[in-house]
């Protein structure tokens, strides 16, 4: 008994830790949550649950120059491919608040697929992107913190990282269970 | 003086105050403006298979030029710190022929004499691309107040649109940056006119 309480103490304080780091991630950035309260609102949609377990782990696994990776999906959206693409895009940026600039934005006119990319300076030397991809059916948040090395990609050639974030921005839902 | 005579008088003098300030702040003559109107393309983009638009201007260029720290960027980040805009739009098709010359017209439209002239027409049969540059200067003729690029090869359509002063024997500096394509690349004939001689479109 006497060598089971050290073992014991720390795993259930582990347990405890990781319950709560979900809820951290997810808290951890009260705009992005606004955010997605927004989204929430303007789809009538609950974001995908475990989100805050995928974006602690994410994290773990982001490229060089890329942190604070945050992301929300939204399955089973209405979001009609047939969107007249001036009213769809002011309602994107109405969505993310004059603060961001947009940026890119990709649309494959055969699937209806939107990724609109907006980036703001987010003090010393950071960029913080915002990218929503819409299709027809799934709509995916995602916001992050760039250091100037990952910016610089963005700015050599922002058509083709534009083309990776919707392929990124797909890879994500595809792998929704 | 009665009230007829104050009215002519009165807009005598703006109008005069007027011609005055529009020849010392150099706009471009007859009201055409360095800013394309590339948003919307909308017969081109029904056609297309993808559309891709870049944006770069205000503070988010400010700040691409703060990222441009290598040492081969010093040129470019010369360029760019006096640039308003940059606006990039990508049209790519699934096979050649699904867009045709006429579309393109839509852009050409809005890049016409007088204050907008062709300076560069390269074509290359072997590839069927076709790059064209037009710069858009001052009324007096001085400044360059913007650049526009259309690129055309058979399965995409690039338009790239400079806002601010360019100077274009360093626009290779740009060249594969931002979505700016790469020019050299296009080759085969051309009717260049260095110097800012203008062309007929």
């Amino acid at each position: 008994m006497r060598n089971r309480r050290p073992l014991l103490a720390p795993a259930i304080l582990s347990l405890a830790l990781l319950q709560m780091l979900p809820a951290a991630a997810q808290a951890g950035d009260s705009e992005f949550h606004s955010l997605v309260e927004r989204m929430s609102d303007y789809y009538q949609k609950r974001p995908m649950r475990f989100m805050g377990w995928m974006n602690f782990f994410a994290n773990r696994f982001t490229p060089g120059g890329v942190s604070n990776f945050q992301m929300a999906i939204f399955d089973g959206v209405e979001a009609s491919p047939t969107h007249p693409s001036e009213d769809f895009e002011s309602s994107l940026a109405s969505l993310v608040g004059p603060s961001y600039q947009p940026f890119v934005n990709v649309h494959n006119v055969r699937s209806g697929e939107w990724t609109c990319i907006y980036t703001r300076e987010s003090g010393k030397e950071r960029i913080e992107m915002l990218i929503i991809s819409i299709d027809a059916s799934d709509a995916v948040l995602m916001k992050m913190l760039l250091k100037p090395e990952a910016m610089r990609e963005w700015v050599d050639d922002p058509l083709e990282r534009g083309r990776d974030a919707r392929r990124g921005a797909q890879e994500a839902q595809h792998s929704q269970p | 003086m009665n009230a007829r005579h104050k009215i002519i008088r009165t807009t005598g003098l703006a109008a005069f105050f007027g011609a005055m300030l529009l020849g010392a702040s150099g706009l471009p003559a007859f009201g055409q403006n360095p800013r394309l109107d590339i948003k919307n393309l909308e017969a081109l983009s029904k056609k297309a298979s993808e559309v891709v638009d870049v944006n770069l201007d205000g503070p988010l260029l400010k700040l691409a030029s703060k990222f441009m720290t290598h040492e081969d960027d010093r040129e470019a980040l010369q360029i760019i710190k006096n640039l308003k805009g940059v606006y990039v739009k990508s049209f790519t098709f699934e096979k050649p022929g699904d867009y045709s010359p006429a579309d393109v017209e839509a852009i050409r439209s809005q890049l016409q004499p007088p204050a907008w002239s062709r300076i560069v027409s390269a074509r290359s049969k072997r590839d069927g691309e076709n790059a064209e540059i037009y710069l858009m200067t001052a009324a007096d003729g001085g400044n360059v107040l913007g650049m526009a690029v259309i690129c055309a090869e058979p399965k995409e359509l690039t338009v790239v649109n400079l806002v601010g002063p360019v100077d274009i024997d360093k626009l290779s500096q740009l060249e594969g940056k931002m979505g700016i394509p790469r020019l050299g690349e296009h080759g085969d004939e051309s009717d260049q006119k260095p110097g800012g001689h203008r062309a007929k479109p």
